[in-house]
């Protein structure tokens, strides 16, 4: 489903991405790890087709993001940090604005609208404008939006902020059953937690390099550690770290 | 997937928005909507009838050439208003494409660059243009009814009107998508070749301008068409500000084929832009977005300025916390590039209407001229003053937003950071207001009393201006909205502009047109006349009334923000 290959992607003199190479299968649920700064949102933008690669291809469903971004796009719900929501749009609008930018069949629109405000329990506020919604209202506005057009690839950066834990619950057994029914899940989070709980596997960046990449076990191996994540986490950014310090001494 | 649903999505989108919006506008109070539209029609009647009262002037004075100057007015009036289009649909749609969450909402979807474009586009041009068609529809139905037009000139305004709109905001909208495409990476470098061009051919133009306005006097006509000659730029054949002016002209004249004519060329060229426009858009709108993403060179550093320590100093008077929070907001003001590019185009016009070509000919004015020309000079300023100071500094407290908590919890008062506020407006509109129409007073030779009416007047206007825009902006703040030029467009801005015109005007005429008004009565090229005591007899009532200016909204303002709760 996403097939990341020698990318890079330079601000000037500085590569925010370097030579990353990834590929997710589909229905995999996945998540991406890494300290602030480290290249995870600048890659999350390259799969959405905002930002393009300086070199190397990003391909999602097949498609190349640059050349074939529309066809690309298609196929996925990007779901960012700070969501944003037309404030003068109801909630219901807003799913139809993005069911007809979808090109939706207007019936199967419908149904699949009644659908997604019944599973985010969106009943009670869907026909009032969205600039009234507290925090959580706006998250499960903009994730049934996410997939309302049964997207193939559901991007979420950093969905669990600001969440009540009974949300944070409800969202981690969204994205399992998603992954279950074959989209493939690509998730950006600090939370260790809800990374090892859910993903298959786990990618860690660091400076734009891919440190580490499988499931927990075998990045385990790979990192010669046994703790939990946050052990391996730590182990894995800081060996990065020293690492990239001794290259710089003279 | 098809795209071909696409447009009709965008449309009811823009209808949604429209319908929602003012549903909610008139939810929230129907009176304040109402007063926003009667402010707008206040400030439209105002443009009206002060145009209607030239021409009718121009009649009854059997001016000579009157056809010729009410063509060249036009034609700097479209030019004028067509490049601040050009700059102001810029600003906004830069920040609309290339920087807002919505922008980065639908290129993150399959939406089509050029629907995206397209989207934008129009709301870009109508929020930029509605000044322009409030003041330009009154103007225009000035003319028509001191000139006695046929019916079908009023019907065809509407269309001259937008189509022109188009033209502007269609260059504006290329422009835009070709320098974030192609800018060179040094924008430093850039910026400082095309501003060092763009100084040179000006300086070309005025030389040329200066010497023309040398010899020309106004009853003598081989000089005015010699003066008006150059300007040939706003008046070339290939000018769309000129097929305006030929188009409404021949309109008022009855000329229906020439008029529908140049209505087509205005038309049918803005129509072709904007095409090119949305095709460019189609292919470099996204290659663009992730270009200015990437930044510059590489990251900027941002360090302490020279402008910063200038700006320490001239509040030297302000206790160490005020000083800081002025300095702040002087720092955060000059790193927004869409304040400082507007700021700039305002200090332009005003050097424009403040260094009025005849300014600098004293020795060839007549009395009357003098003193007419200082006087415009004196009202054109003050009226930008009254427009800069509500664009950029009424929303100052507005744009403090959910952030304001961070200054709420610091041992500063809330009246010290009003008053923070205060100083920054009125430091920097005193200096540059007193600045633009002293030097032009100067060189026009006014004597010295009026030199001083004119300093005092500005003064009172400047430092009133900046109490009622700091303090009704903070008894009518918007701290959801985060842009500038849509928080002045509400309901609070629309008041205090509209407050703002009505105090200026009674500044002037209570300190400045007595005296004026006793030099028109004398003869032309007659000495300067003689004056006595009651020209100065507004004097004291326009002081106390700056001084409530001041204190009042202030008092507001401060009230208001010590009972604001985040």
């Amino acid at each position: 489903m996403i097939e990341l290959t020698n990318v890079t992607k330079r601000y000037g003199p500085k590569a925010a991405v370097k030579d990353l190479s990834l590929s997710v299968p589909a229905g995999e649920l996945f998540a991406f790890l890494g300290p602030n700064g480290a290249g995870k949102t600048t890659t999350i933008k390259m799969l959405c087709g905002l930002l393009f690669p300086t070199t190397g291809t990003v391909r999602v469903g097949g498609f190349d993001l640059v050349t074939e971004g529309d066809q690309a796009r298609a196929l996925i719900s990007y779901v960012p940090d700070q969501p944003f929501l037309y404030d003068k749009l109801t909630g219901r609008e807003f799913l139809q604005f993005t069911t007809d930018l979808y090109g939706m069949p207007a019936a199967k629109a419908r149904v699949k609208i009644a659908e997604v405000v019944e599973l985010f329990h969106l009943d009670d506020f869907v026909d009032d404008l969205t600039e009234r919604y507290s925090h959580g209202m706006r998250q499960r506005t903009v994730f049934a939006a996410a997939l309302v057009h049964e997207p193939k690839l559901l991007i979420a950066d950093e969905p669990t902020v600001g969440l009540d834990p009974k949300s944070v619950r409800e969202l981690k057994g969204l994205l399992r059953r998603l992954a279950a029914g074959g989209t493939t899940v690509f998730l950006s989070t600090h939370t260790l937690d809800i990374a090892e709980e859910l993903a298959d596997r786990i990618g860690i960046i660091d400076h734009g390099r891919l440190l580490g990449c499988g499931t927990l076990a075998e990045l385990q191996t790979h990192a010669a550690v046994d703790g939990n994540l946050e052990d391996l986490f730590m182990a894995i950014t800081e060996e990065a770290g020293r690492e990239t310090a001794a290259s710089r001494t003279p | 997937m098809s795209t071909a649903t696409q447009p009709a999505a965008f449309r009811r989108l823009r209808v949604r928005l429209a319908r929602n919006g003012l549903r909610v506008a008139l939810e929230a109070g129907r009176v304040r909507f109402l007063s926003v539209i009667f402010s707008t029609l206040v400030v439209s009647g105002f443009a009206f009838g002060f145009s209607l009262y030239l021409f009718g002037q121009l009649t009854a004075n059997a001016i000579p050439f009157k056809g010729a100057i009410v063509g060249f007015l036009f034609d700097l009036l479209f030019f004028t208003l067509g490049s601040m289009l050009v700059v102001s649909t810029g600003v906004i749609l830069y920040a609309s494409l290339y920087t807002s969450p919505e922008a980065r909402y639908l290129l993150s979807t399959p939406a089509r660059a050029d629907y995206v474009f397209a989207t934008r586009f129009q709301g870009a041009v109508a929020f930029s243009s509605w000044a322009f068609v409030a003041l330009g529809v009154p103007i225009f139905l000035a003319y028509g009814v001191s000139a006695g037009v046929p019916w079908w000139f009023y019907a065809l305004l509407p269309a001259f009107l937008l189509g022109y709109v188009l033209l502007p905001g269609s260059v504006s909208a290329l422009g835009c998508v070709l320098l974030v495409r192609f800018m060179p990476r040094n924008r430093k470098q850039f910026a400082l070749g095309v501003g060092a061009a763009a100084v040179v051919l000006l300086g070309v133009w005025g030389y040329r301008a200066y010497w023309a306005a040398r010899h020309t006097l106004v009853n003598q006509g081989g000089e005015l068409e010699t003066l008006i000659g150059r300007f040939e730029l706003v008046r070339s054949s290939v000018a769309p500000s000129h097929w305006m002016t030929r188009g409404v002209l021949a309109a008022a004249r009855g000329e229906a084929a020439d008029a529908l004519v140049q209505l087509a060329l205005v038309w049918s060229n803005g129509l072709v832009l904007y095409l090119l426009a949305a095709a460019a858009a189609k292919r470099l709108y996204r290659p663009g977005y992730d270009r200015q993403a990437g930044g510059g060179r590489g990251k900027k550093v941002y360090r302490d300025s020279v402008l910063d320590r200038v700006m320490g100093l001239l509040v030297f008077y302000l206790d160490r916390p005020t000083r800081v929070l002025v300095v702040k907001d002087f720092r955060t003001f000059r790193r927004d590039p869409t304040q400082w590019a507007l700021l700039i185009l305002f200090g332009t016009l005003m050097l424009v209407g403040a260094g009025n070509f005849r300014s600098y000919m004293s020795a060839d004015l007549a009395v009357m001229d003098k003193y007419a020309v200082s006087l415009m000079n004196l009202g054109g300023t003050a009226v930008l003053l009254c427009a800069g100071l509500s664009r950029f500094v009424f929303p100052l407290v507005s744009l403090e937003g959910r952030k304001f908590w961070i200054l709420g919890l610091t041992p500063v008062s809330r009246d010290t950071i009003l008053w923070g506020k205060f100083a920054f407006a009125a430091t920097g509109s005193v200096i540059i207001a007193e600045g633009l129409v002293l030097t032009s007073d100067l060189f026009l030779g006014v004597p010295a009393q009026l030199l001083g009416l004119h300093a005092a007047a500005l003064a009172v206007v400047a430092l009133g201006l900046s109490g009622l825009n700091v303090g009704l902006g903070a008894v009518m703040p918007n701290f959801r909205e985060t842009d500038p030029s849509k928080v002045v467009v509400g309901f609070g801005g629309t008041v205090n502009m509209v407050a703002g015109l009505g105090f200026l005007l009674a500044v002037i005429g209570l300190m400045v047109v007595p005296f004026h008004g006793a030099q028109f009565g004398r003869p032309l090229r007659g000495a300067d006349a003689a004056v006595s005591w009651w020209v100065y007899a507004g004097v004291p009532a326009a002081l106390a009334l700056g001084v409530l200016a001041v204190v009042l909204p202030l008092r507001a303002g401060a009230r208001a923000l010590r009972g604001v709760e985040f």
